[in-house]
């Protein structure tokens, strides 16, 4: 599939979806202080509006913190606390493979999609969004943008991504961590079908307590595969190939792997706190950003 | 199983068999497609040949099954047959008996010819392709059914349509025909005006002989062309009980013709004695019944008893054959009568038997003299009526006065003295005259002989003491060899009987009276003035006018043709079968008609009624045929062919179960590729 061209930019998201976005902000099971002050309030204590606790004054603070009414109850001087806001940090990793450009409608168009949609959230609300695509390791990075007027940004980074290479998680994964060690949301988007496993790369991830949501994308052609007879099989990302003679068993076993497969992956997540998300480019992406991450927490 | 091509299996295996397993081991072309990873499918075939338990049987199990299409294409080729009978040539003949006793109804309720039926539709259905078969029927008659045919279809429906008979059975004509359909005959020349010698062909033939076995000339036929070993007979049927009328009598009473005589002969021919009541009916009106126990019969040393033992043969005093009378019958009109057996037996057909007798009448007797007192007077004694007419007047007489139609309306013509050539059909007596007959003639005059010899158990010697008998003289009398001499003088017969044409001549060499050179009368023997040439002269009336006037009209044989005299125009005359048909037969311009559809028992009646052919009765009385106990043998010619029974061991083509099973298993090859099963 080519790279979507500026003319095509549009598609990645159309006005009115992006209208419906403006209402959706990114959130957090686990607050995060950024460098900034956003719109996000942190569990450290400062001059938001946010109330958080009492202190007992001591010289030198500030009087129009003093709570009067505790003073005209118990004659004693307390401060009020307040949260401070900060800003979030949003990583969006998106798998740039081969293997993702693959299916009716394409894989890659679609965490595409979904990436400018969860980037554009992060941008309106001013969280600190980056993005990167990953093969075998980061091979491209749109890092600390802010701001709905950088959102032309995103899309031209999104449209000038070129799909090579074979899925390396691991690499990735370490590579991240290291060189992104404030925590924040990471969002994961890639079919996770990875030959040397998705465990290690992402345990890099966790390791830097990441937010992590993990949206594993299949198409319709990879779950339900049209194949029969004799053939010879050729990966897309390495060109290994397998000589398999397709017939109801193989079939049948071939997607009880599959599901084995999603159903480990979910699992590995589920027991580690990765929020898992599956999603076939049948489902309408808009359903997933305004649906699904709503439900799992990662929208607002 | 076997096979009778069996070097087909063994190429069509050979030519296909090893291309179709090198397939499978050439390098399979495969399509190329590309997948988002293999790593999934990689992992999917690692499975199956990890846990699949029959890989090794799953990864050839297309091939398995193409083998298999292969092989049963190569057994279908090898002709497999299930049921090896013995073989048989390419040319078959069935010779289906149709004759009365197969009438019998068996055990399974089927007939005997409904079983031969049976069997001779099996036989066709273990034809060869390449096989032809005919079937002829046979009863006192043969009958080709279907020549020579290989379409089984038209076979078994011609064999279908054989009908049953109440003839007997007739082989000869049968085997006859059955040779003569096998020949191919050549004959004529190029050469004209010659003729060459039939060159005959007769391809070697199994023949198939579909009887119970009770066949009466089996043993007279000859057998032209065909093999005896290659004649099979199948013994059809099992039963043994009968009982059948093999002859039947009615006559009126010579004195009291008012009074009916009947006597039916009746024969068990089963194993067990039988107590029956025999009817006697008249007209359908039930004169008189009988009870009659007839004894078991004697066991035939070729009867087949199938699982039998002789000494459970019920032992009973009675005889196997009665003779039933029914004496006195006061009847004085014409008509049917019917004796019938009530009994519950195999056949039918013989429990019935008709004879159809004719109004009573005195006896007419014509006698033609110029004088004869003691003739006159003895004719005058006897309960007749005559009438008497010189010989001039008889010559000279229209055809009307002396007969009717070509026979004569008088039961004797008595001529004394008097030789004539004026013969129509009838019964004649001459005292010193002759029928004017080849062969018969007077010579000199024969004196002072004696009567040498005599027949004294002839009838019309019957109670004549012939030792009394004493004639002066008589002519030398010359008769045919067929004649009958009654009384023979030194040198010469002096009473002699002949029949010629259905006319019958007692001859007598010397006249009651002779004159002497004046012309004188003299009487030439004193026996004219004894008791004994009264009964003498009844007993030739009686043996004379018998058989019109006293005697039943002789019954028919089934298949033999009544002969009906046609009178001036006459265009039709129907026929009413007993079996309810009307036969209508052109008779214009015919003076007799033959009328052969007579294998029905019965009676037939004729329409328009003709004078003295009213009726006509068929009766089977066959001995062969009654006694329905199947021979295990059967007497052809010279040989002996045993019989067999049970059903027909037919060869039953297994190819087209092969060819199903092939079928089958190219069905399931489809359906497991299609099911995509890993090969």
């Amino acid at each position: 599939m080519a790279v979507l061209t500026k003319s095509k930019a549009k598609e990645l998201l159309d006005p009115d979806f992006m209208n419906r976005l403006d209402q959706l902000s990114l959130i957090s099971r686990k607050i995060f202080a950024g460098k900034m002050r956003g719109e996000r309030l942190t569990k450290r204590r400062g001059d938001s509006v946010e109330f958080a606790d009492y202190r007992n004054y001591v010289a030198g603070d500030d009087l129009r913190h003093l709570d009067w009414n505790i003073y005209a109850r118990l004659d004693r001087l307390f401060i009020k606390l307040f949260l401070q806001e900060e800003d979030l940090h949003v990583s969006v990793l998106l798998d740039v493979s081969k293997s993702m450009q693959w299916g009716e409608p394409d894989k890659s168009l679609y965490a595409r999609r979904v990436a400018a949609a969860v980037a554009y959230i992060g941008l309106v609300n001013f969280d600190r969004v980056s993005l990167y695509g990953y093969a075998n390791g980061l091979q491209y990075e749109l890092a600390g943008v802010r701001g709905r007027r950088l959102m032309a940004k995103v899309i031209d980074f999104l449209t000038k991504i070129e799909y090579d290479g074979s899925g390396n998680l691991t690499a990735t994964g370490k590579q991240f961590a290291i060189r992104h060690p404030q925590p924040g949301i990471a969002l994961l988007l890639s079919d996770f079908i990875d030959k040397e496993g998705y465990e290690e790369g992402l345990r890099y991830l966790l390791a830097r307590k990441y937010d992590i949501y993990a949206l594993q994308i299949l198409s319709p052609e990879e779950m339900e595969p049209e194949l029969a007879g004799d053939l010879r099989l050729t990966d897309a990302e390495d060109a290994d190939f397998a000589e398999v003679t397709v017939g109801r068993a193989l079939m049948n076993r071939y997607k009880r792997n599959l599901e084995a497969y999603c159903g480990g992956l979910r699992e590995f997540c589920t027991r580690r706190g990765i929020n898992y998300m599956f999603t076939s480019t049948d489902v309408p992406f808009d359903q997933v950003v305004l649906s699904y991450f709503r439900r799992r927490g990662l929208l607002k | 199983m076997s096979f009778l091509s069996p070097s087909s299996i063994a190429i069509a295996a050979g030519i296909t068999v090893p291309p179709l397993i090198a397939l499978y081991f050439l390098k399979l072309k495969r399509n190329v497609r590309l997948v988002p990873s293999t790593l999934l499918w990689k992992k999917s075939v690692e499975d199956l040949h990890v846990n699949s338990p029959f890989q090794r049987l799953r990864s050839s199990l297309l091939l398995l099954l193409q083998l298999m299409i292969l092989l049963l294409g190569a057994l279908a080729l090898g002709k497999p047959m299930f049921e090896v009978a013995q073989t048989h040539e390419s040319t078959i003949i069935l010779l289906v008996d149709r004759s009365a006793s197969m009438a019998v109804m068996e055990a399974d309720g089927r007939t005997r010819l409904e079983i031969a039926k049976d069997q001779a539709k099996q036989i066709i259905d273990g034809m060869d392709e390449d096989s032809r078969a005919m079937v002829i029927a046979f009863c006192d008659r043969a009958s080709v059914v279907s020549s020579f045919d290989t379409d089984r279809d038209a076979l078994k429906r011609k064999i279908e349509s054989i009908e049953q008979t109440e003839s007997a059975s007739s082989l000869g004509e049968a085997m006859s025909l059955a040779e003569a359909y096998t020949q191919n005959i050549i004959i004529g020349s190029e050469e004209a005006g010659a003729d060459r010698p039939p060159d005959s062909i007769a391809p070697p033939a199994s023949v198939f002989v579909l009887t119970d076995g009770r066949v009466e000339d089996a043993s007279t036929v000859t057998l032209q062309k065909f093999d005896l070993e290659k004649i099979n007979v199948r013994r059809i049927g099992a039963r043994q009980d009968n009982v059948g009328i093999v002859a039947m009598d009615a006559r009126r009473n010579y004195e009291t013709p008012e009074m009916l005589e009947v006597s039916a002969t009746v024969e068990n021919f089963g194993p067990q004695a039988v107590t029956l009541d025999a009817v006697l009916y008249v007209n359908g009106d039930t004169l008189d019944v009988q009870t009659v126990r007839i004894g078991a019969a004697a066991p035939a040393p070729e009867a087949a008893e199938p699982g039998g033992d002789r000494e459970a043969r019920e032992m009973d005093d009675a005889e196997p054959v009665h003779v039933v009378a029914f004496d006195n019958i006061e009847f004085g009109g014409g008509g049917v009568v019917e004796v019938v057996l009530h009994v519950d037996d195999a056949l039918s057909a013989d429990n019935r038997a008709w004879s159809i007798v004719q109004a009573p009448r005195h006896v007419r007797v014509l006698l033609v003299t110029n004088g004869n007192w003691f003739l006159s007077q003895v004719l005058g004694t006897l309960p007749l009526e005559f009438v008497t007419m010189t010989p001039d007047e008889y010559e000279s007489s229209a055809e009307s006065e002396i007969q009717e139609g070509d026979r004569s309306i008088f039961d004797v013509v008595m001529l004394d003295d008097h030789s004539t050539s004026r013969l129509p059909l009838g019964n004649y007596f001459f005292w010193g005259g002759v029928p004017q007959l080849e062969g018969v003639a007077t010579g000199d005059l024969i004196e002072n002989e004696v009567i040498f010899n005599w027949d004294e158990t002839h009838p019309v010697l019957r109670y004549v003491a012939v030792e009394t008998l004493f004639v002066y003289q008589w002519h030398r009398l010359s008769l045919p060899q067929d004649a009958v001499s009654i009384i023979d003088g030194q040198t010469s017969p002096v009473l002699g009987y002949l029949s010629r044409d259905g006319s019958h001549y007692m001859v007598s060499a010397f006249s009651v009276i002779t004159h002497d050179d004046a012309g004188n009368p003299l009487l030439n023997t004193d026996w004219v003035t004894s008791l004994d040439f009264v009964v003498f002269m009844q007993n030739a009336v009686q043996f004379l006018s018998g058989s019109t006037s006293t005697e039943a009209k002789r019954s028919i044989v089934p298949g033999d043709p009544m002969t009906v005299p046609i009178p001036p125009n006459l265009d039709e005359v129907k026929i009413h079968r007993p079996d309810g048909v009307i036969d209508r037969v052109p008779a214009a311009g015919y003076d007799t008609i033959h009328y052969a559809r007579t294998r029905r028992v019965g009676t037939y009646r004729l329409d328009p009624a003709l004078p003295g052919h009213e009726l006509f009765a068929v009766n089977l009385f066959n001995q062969v045929e009654s006694a329905v106990a199947p021979s295990a043998t059967l007497a052809l010619g010279a040989g002996v062919v045993n019989a067999q029974a049970g059903s027909i061991q037919v060869n039953k083509a297994g190819w087209p179960f092969v060819l199903l099973a092939l079928l089958a298993v190219l069905l399931l090859e489809w359906v497991v590729y299609n099911l995509r099963v890993f090969v």
